[in-house]
């Protein structure tokens, strides 16, 4: 059996845009949230946001942008870019350099990108009403591929010279952890040696507050206290943008080019819950099915996993479903098994949410800690009986999961293993 | 948009532009459209805009243009002359093309369609393609790349005297290549044993492809077209010869017409081969004939034998155009 391993990360995150913060920062539990200045208006209840610093794509023109000067990049590629894209640029750039891959290693028919994000709401917007008030013919040509869900794979694939498998993920909060996925298989099946697994979002105004409108939203004002899964005074998540990025090599390429990887990725499984396109399903059937699936896949056993990355997100409805999902499937469990949610720090990412998740997983692996579930005062009595993990734990798990639900009941299961 | 020149062939005068009263929010939405623009540009753009002036359109163009190119790249820009390719030269691609557009149509109030845009391939194309919107002149005749056939079908001049393999023609410009293969009849003679081209020949296919230009690119009037056996060498200017050519050598031709009024038609002109200079001709003059368009039906046949026709006055180097 071909195996999997992750390889190189990247990561333009509300807790760091490098993988030494990052990491540091969930040793440490430390948030990336902020008051969101576009929020602190009468009319808008949420105002936190798990803001991306050290960029500026506040305006609809990309030539207005500013972002870290040690990413270069040229106008003919800014220009189609929605903010997600950028991240994930800059993230991509990271990651290369992370996995020591060279040009040829990248544009290869071998080497494919798998992405995620749900396009640039804010930039949709902005050429839709430029189509309306300025008329057709005054339309931006690159309104529809900076802005329209695919534009991160579009812009990404052209930009780094891809040639294998490319495409988009659509399954809301659970998309990059399909990408994740799927761009095993891909591997495993002997199609591709190597993928880029991306996941982004814009992150702004126009990306998180229609979740407002769904009451999904947490209403707290105090951005230590916003974000608090499995807490019984949750109120909602917070939103969060960004960019990660995960390199997968065969085995092969690992050996060939005589890199040290952070993990491997043992493999995954998915199901969906069949019960309501938003609300997750009360006892996380799905989830439930994920989970056994991966299992069965690697032949891996519960009791074998030392650590879960909840997608916990601090809803109220999705905490208890997953702690539900969890309870049904580790009866045998470690007892080093640590459950924990790092969107207590980051914020929830949506699309974003599975890849860098991942990345977390695989920074603990290599750093040597298990990062703990932070802001919890009081666990909430339905997400009693797992094991959460109140603080870091020294020592990074050997096997761990990483679960991801989105919309319409789409649940992924990813396993990775300490190399 | 009231502003949109009327360009539909035949459709009789064109319609001047009549601009709207240029008012201060004007002023300040133009400067936010050219804020990436240099100031020259912006200035340009104003004076346009107040004054319908189409002096000031090249300048606005020509800003926009620089915008949108690599700032490595804008050197060329700067350097350049108008044969400089948009595509080739400066890495302008299809949507940069479409950016640029929408600026410009922005700036200058005017809409241009996209099966206009196609034949647009260097800067000067551009200039003089925005230059005849803005004063409602007829559109340019595209660039068009002539083959081999086309050249012989067209051409009073026929083998083994045409010195042209292929060539494009614009209504500004005509570049064309003639590799010499050292079958030339007359390389047998010049010289004995060390085939050399003849300066002389070189001058003559720099006249033909002046020819071709008279007969493909050349504005004419409506109904009008130069008559193929009008045409005849009259005198040149400045011509020096800077570099042996022999067989193997491809000679890349290029002239550009500086004053053209019936009779007469003036062509600077250059042969390279490689980046070397090979010619320079500093004025090339022919003379020509508009008749009407119903003469000119029957092209010229290949391998007919063009009908010899002397010029009034011969002239003193007389470079047989029609021999």
């Amino acid at each position: 059996m071909p195996r999997v391993f992750i390889t190189g990360l990247g990561f333009i995150t509300s807790i760091g845009n490098d993988a030494e913060t990052v990491s540091r920062n969930l040793r440490d539990l430390r948030h990336g949230f902020e008051l969101f200045p576009p929020f602190q208006k009468p009319d808008i209840p949420c105002k936190v946001v798990g803001t991306i610093k050290g960029f500026f794509t506040d305006s609809t023109d990309p030539e207005d942008w500013t972002w870290p000067s040690r990413y270069t990049i040229k106008r003919e590629t800014i220009r189609s870019m929605g903010p997600n894209v950028l991240y994930a640029h800059c993230a991509m750039m990271q990651a290369v350099a992370d996995a020591k891959l060279t040009e040829a290693d990248i544009s290869d028919p071998q080497v494919g990108l798998y992405a995620a994000s749900a396009g640039s709401p804010y930039l949709l917007h902005y050429h839709h009403e430029r189509l309306v008030k300025a008329g057709v013919m005054r339309c931006s040509p690159l309104g529809i591929v900076s802005s329209i869900v695919g534009t991160l794979n579009f812009n990404l694939v052209a930009s780094f010279k891809i040639q294998g498998a490319s495409c988009g993920f659509s399954s809301a909060c659970a998309s990059s952890a399909h990408a994740m996925g799927f761009a095993y298989d891909d591997i495993i099946l002997g199609r591709q040696k190597r993928m880029f697994v991306v996941g982004a979002e814009d992150g702004n105004t126009d990306a998180i507050l229609p979740f407002a409108g769904m009451r999904t939203l947490s209403l707290q004002g105090d951005p230590d206290l916003a974000s608090r899964p499995f807490d019984a005074g949750r109120d909602g998540f917070v939103g969060t943008g960004g960019g990660a990025v995960v390199v997968l090599e065969s085995e092969d390429e690992v050996a060939r080019r005589g890199v040290r990887p952070y993990a491997e990725f043992l493999g995954w499984g998915q199901g969906s819950d069949g019960y309501n396109l938003a609300i997750s399903h009360p006892d996380g059937n799905g989830l439930k099915l994920a989970m056994e699936r991966a299992f069965a896949a690697t032949g891996i056993a519960p009791g074998e996993i030392d650590y879960v990355n909840a997608h916990a997100t601090s809803t109220l409805i999705g905490d208890v479903s997953e702690a539900r999902a969890l309870r049904s499937v580790f009866t045998e469990a470690s007892s080093r098994l640590a459950v924990s949610s790092t969107k207590a720090l980051t914020g929830h990412g949506l699309s974003l949410a599975g890849a860098m998740e991942t990345g977390f997983c695989a920074l603990a692996m290599r750093d040597g800690y298990t990062p703990g579930s932070a802001h919890i005062s009081t666990v909430d009595p339905l997400c009693e009986g797992i094991p959460i993990l109140r603080e870091t734990r020294v020592g990074g798990p050997s096997i761990a999961m990483k679960n991801s639900s989105g919309f319409g009941g789409a649940n992924v299961a990813l396993l990775f293993r300490r190399p | 948009m009231p502003e949109a020149v009327q360009t539909t062939p035949g459709a009789g005068k064109p319609l001047p532009i009549a601009p709207k009263p240029f008012a201060p929010e004007d002023e300040v939405s133009l400067r936010e459209a050219l804020k990436r623009c240099s100031p020259s540009t912006f200035e340009a753009a104003i004076q346009f805009r107040k004054t319908g002036n189409a002096e000031h359109v090249g300048a606005v163009v020509i800003g926009v243009i620089e915008r949108f190119v690599e700032p490595d790249l804008r050197v060329k820009l700067k350097d350049a002359d108008d044969d400089i390719r948009l595509v080739e030269d400066l890495g302008i691609d299809s949507l940069t093309m479409m950016e640029i557009v929408i600026l410009v149509e922005d700036v200058l109030q005017l809409t241009i369609n996209n099966d206009e845009l196609r034949n647009l391939r260097t800067v000067g194309d551009v200039k003089t393609f925005i230059d005849c919107k803005i004063r409602g002149l007829p559109l340019p005749k595209p660039t068009k790349f002539l083959p081999i056939e086309h050249i012989g079908s067209v051409m009073p001049i026929q083998p083994p005297f045409l010195f042209l393999n292929e060539a494009s023609v614009s209504s500004t410009a005509a570049n064309g290549k003639y590799k010499i293969t050292g079958q030339e009849f007359f390389l047998q003679g010049h010289f004995k044993d060390n085939p050399v081209m003849p300066a002389s020949i070189m001058l003559e296919a720099l006249g033909q492809l002046a020819v071709l230009f008279l007969l493909e690119g050349a504005p004419t009037e409506q109904g009008k077209v130069i008559g193929a056996h009008t045409i005849f060498f009259t005198g040149c200017e400045g011509v020096r010869a800077h570099r042996i050519c022999r067989p193997g050598d491809i000679l890349t031709l290029s002239i550009k017409p500086k004053r053209m009024k019936s009779p007469l038609a003036t062509f600077e002109g250059s042969i390279r081969v490689g980046q070397e200079k090979a010619v320079i001709a500093e004025e090339i003059t022919l003379t020509f004939l508009y008749v009407e368009a119903a003469e000119q039906s029957a092209p010229v046949h290949g391998n007919v034998p063009a009908p010899v026709e002397s010029p009034a006055v011969a002239p003193p180097l007389r470079v047989a155009m029609n021999a």
